[in-house]
């Protein structure tokens, strides 16, 4: 194990992978992956490697759960076992469980439950492979699976986390600056007015510092709203065969 | 029943009675087969994404360092679970492992073990430590016939998988040194019976009108077998799904190998 | 009022469509004067008003809909049916006969059955009742997405018309997301339903599934005369 003095992580300019401080990491999309899923989509993030797909709206039980008033909206995070160097045992953890429920309460606010009174919506993410920054990932992926179910939503979620690494503010952090770095603030919004739906923070960070991060999470993050575009739009165009 | 088989149970099976399925294939017939083998080869061992038609399971392979089971001291250990994600099918529920889960993690299990294919003696570290290989099985899509997708994925993810490096009483995860010793290529074929006909592979819409399955896993010998549904098989039957097995599993035996990362 | 997209525009959700303007409220919203897309769908722009078509989405039952339903569970009273939608379904045990209670209502319709009827009501919460009912024996009820039905129907039935005279099979088609079909060439018409669900975003579509049916139609012909 490397001693996190000997580690440099930003050496002239650049990151152990070579990007830049403001730069993302390499990021792909696709809608609609899954066919018993209401709706689905699946995200490459860097090494990050996350399907996600809707059911519902679908009744809800049991009984007790559910809301006259307006869908109950569940996502649930869960990483594969073989998606860590580590083996993870497989079921909830407790860190999937706080996961979870960030996720849910920030999709919660663009998702239009009214519209489904009584009935249950689930999103499942499954960690395929992790490798840093996957809650941004996958409420990325997750909004566009709901777009993808035709779940009538206010905006949609992208997501995006900032760092502090060797003193330096950076977009992007990967597994090492995690591991080594001095704060990790994944950051999601809802874009059009930039209101931010998840935030959370650990590490160490002066006032200033933490704008300046905060800052770059949300550029990071419009710019992964313009992949998201692109992505739906090209999930919605048909091959037409003669 | 489920809702989808009322709506099409009696169309399959008078399909079937007049010769046909409803993909257009013929009874002894697969549905297309992709294998593609490193799909998380950044974290773990060894993997393989496996697409049977639209069914989509990934199986990953994690190595431990542990006790060996005390009547084979000499021996390293494997172990196979599987999870069906809710998201594969609406009928899938969170939670731990219902019974087909577990069905499906012995049934591959089975075929694997039975036939020796991990070269579980070479797995053997110094006394009172083994290697542990864990297969883990995550279903993502369901279309039906789990259980071969599944297995193919299984084996073709032990082909892919390396050996972590281990040094001084440690493994050190991210350097490998060689690959796992898999001696054997365990291929299970499932053939489902419609109406006194015996169709191989059976997409979802066949397995809500089938009586009965029957998966036979083989290498050049049985391996493994699992009749599973309510129905009932003749053994003249069981005779013949035992010669589709081994001729089905020497097609997909020579795609898996060919499945090169 | 402004209008920002165009005819035959792909949107998506949290699109800003325009300001000031007409549209069907069911799959947009209103933040002061501006209008936005709830759901990634095709924009219809006809001078004043805009019309969004989601591209996906499930069936929310509506008054007057002809819906496909299996009956789930046989009440004293009544059935329950499942009708492709998170929302209870209820048939009253007077659409089969006036002597409910003196009746064995499985004798009408039992668990399994395959029934097309009209949603008569609908309550606050979504939950439905369904009236006129009638059974289908044989053929095949295929799923399809629900806001592809339209499409399915075509102008003024037309698609629908076509695909039955070609195929010569019995088709009923269920707003809710189901396609009962019955006849020979029923894969046939399988294939065009397919078909259209998934290009019915596209022009040309009628010619495009008139022109498949006669070269498949025509290659049945042609298997049965030899």
């Amino acid at each position: 194990m490397k001693n996190k003095d000997e580690v440099q992580l930003i050496v002239d300019g650049r990151r152990l992978d070579g990007r830049r401080p403001d730069e993302l990491r390499k990021i792909t999309m696709k809608v609609g992956v899954l066919t018993r899923a209401a709706g689905s989509a699946y995200i490459e993030w860097g090494n990050n490697k996350i399907l996600v797909g809707v059911q519902g709206p679908r009744a809800l039980h049991p009984k007790y759960l559910r809301d006259p008033t307006k869908a109950v909206l569940r996502c649930i995070y869960n990483m594969a076992p073989f998606s860590v160097d580590e083996r993870k045992k497989p079921g909830p953890d407790r860190r999937s469980m706080e996961i979870s429920k960030v996720i849910t309460e920030a999709l919660s606010y663009v998702v239009l439950l009214e519209k489904f009174p009584n009935t249950g919506i689930d999103v499942f993410i499954e960690v395929l492979q992790a490798d840093a920054g996957t809650r941004c990932a996958a409420i990325t992926a997750a909004s566009l699976a709901l777009a993808d179910a035709g779940i009538p939503m206010r905006d949609l979620v992208a997501a995006c986390a900032a760092g502090k690494v060797q003193g330096q503010i950076v977009l992007d952090i990967m597994k090492e600056e995690d591991n080594y770095g001095e704060a990790d603030l994944p950051v999601a919004i809802a874009p059009r007015k930039k209101e931010i739906v998840l935030m959370q923070m650990d590490g160490n960070l002066t006032r200033e510092e933490f704008k300046k991060a905060y800052e770059l999470a949300i550029k990071g993050a419009l710019q992964i709203y313009e992949m998201q575009k692109k992505a739906l739009l090209e999930s919605m165009k048909v091959e037409i065969e003669e | 029943m489920k809702i989808e088989a009322y709506l099409k149970r009696e169309y399959i099976r008078n399909l079937v009675k007049a010769g046909e399925r409803i993909d257009d294939r013929d009874f002894l017939e697969y549905r297309s087969l992709k294998i593609e083998r490193g799909y998380t080869k950044v974290k773990s061992p060894g993997s393989a994404f496996v697409e049977l038609g639209n069914t989509k399971v990934l199986v990953g392979i994690s190595l431990d360092v542990g006790q060996p089971y005390p009547d084979e001291p000499n021996k390293g250990v494997m172990t196979t679970s599987a999870e069906l994600r809710p998201l594969a099918d609406p009928y899938f529920e969170a939670g731990p492992p219902d019974e087909h889960a577990i069905e499906l993690a012995r049934v591959v299990d089975r075929g694997i073990r039975e036939s020796n294919a991990i070269d579980l003696e070479k797995l053997f570290i110094e006394e009172d430590k083994v290697w542990i290989v864990f297969i883990d099985i995550h279903v993502l899509n369901n279309d039906g016939n789990l259980i071969d997708a599944s297995g193919i994925a299984a084996i073709s993810a032990l082909l892919d998988a390396r050996m972590p490096k281990y040094e001084d009483g440690q493994i050190i995860r991210g350097e490998w040194s060689g690959k796992l010793p898999v001696k054997e290529v365990p291929i299970p074929c499932t053939t489902a019976k419609i109406c006194d006909k015996l169709l191989v592979d059976p997409c979802l819409d066949e397995e809500y009108s089938m009586d009965a399955q029957i998966t036979i896993t083989t290498t050049d010998r049985i391996n493994a077998i699992q009749k599973s549904g309510v129905g009932a098989f003749k053994p003249e039957e069981i005779d013949q799904c035992v010669d589709i097995a081994f001729e089905n599993a020497k097609k997909i035996r020579k795609i898996v190998k060919s499945a090169e990362d | 009022m402004k209008i920002y997209v165009k005819d035959g525009d792909f949107v998506i959700p949290g699109q800003l469509i325009g300001e000031n303007i007409n549209c069907n409220l069911e799959y947009c919203i209103v933040e002061g004067n501006k209008v936005y897309s709830t759901v990634e769908g095709l924009v219809r722009v006809n001078r004043k008003n805009v019309k969004i078509i989601p591209s996906f989405g499930g069936y929310i039952p509506k008054k007057d809909d002809i819906v496909i339903g299996v009956v789930i569970e046989v009440l004293p009273s009544g059935w329950v049916m499942d009708i492709n939608s998170p929302y209870l379904c209820i048939m009253e045990g007077e659409e089969a006969t006036e002597e409910v209670f003196k009746s064995n209502l499985k004798d009408f319709f039992d668990v399994g059955d395959i029934i097309s009827a009209k949603v008569s009501e609908v309550n606050e919460v979504n939950s439905c009742k369904v009236v006129n009912p009638k059974k289908l024996i044989g053929g095949i009820v295929v799923d399809v997405n629900p806001k592809r039905i339209p499409r399915i129907l075509g102008k003024k039935r037309s698609m629908l018309l076509l695909l039955r005279e070609k195929t010569q099979c019995r088709i009923i088609v269920g707003q809710n997301g189901r396609v009962w079909i019955k006849g020979e060439n029923t894969p046939i018409a399988i294939e065009a339903i397919k078909k259209i669900e998934r290009e019915a975003q596209t022009k040309g579509l009628t010619d495009r599934i008139e022109r498949m049916l006669d070269e498949k139609l025509g290659m049945v012909k042609k298997k049965n005369e030899k």
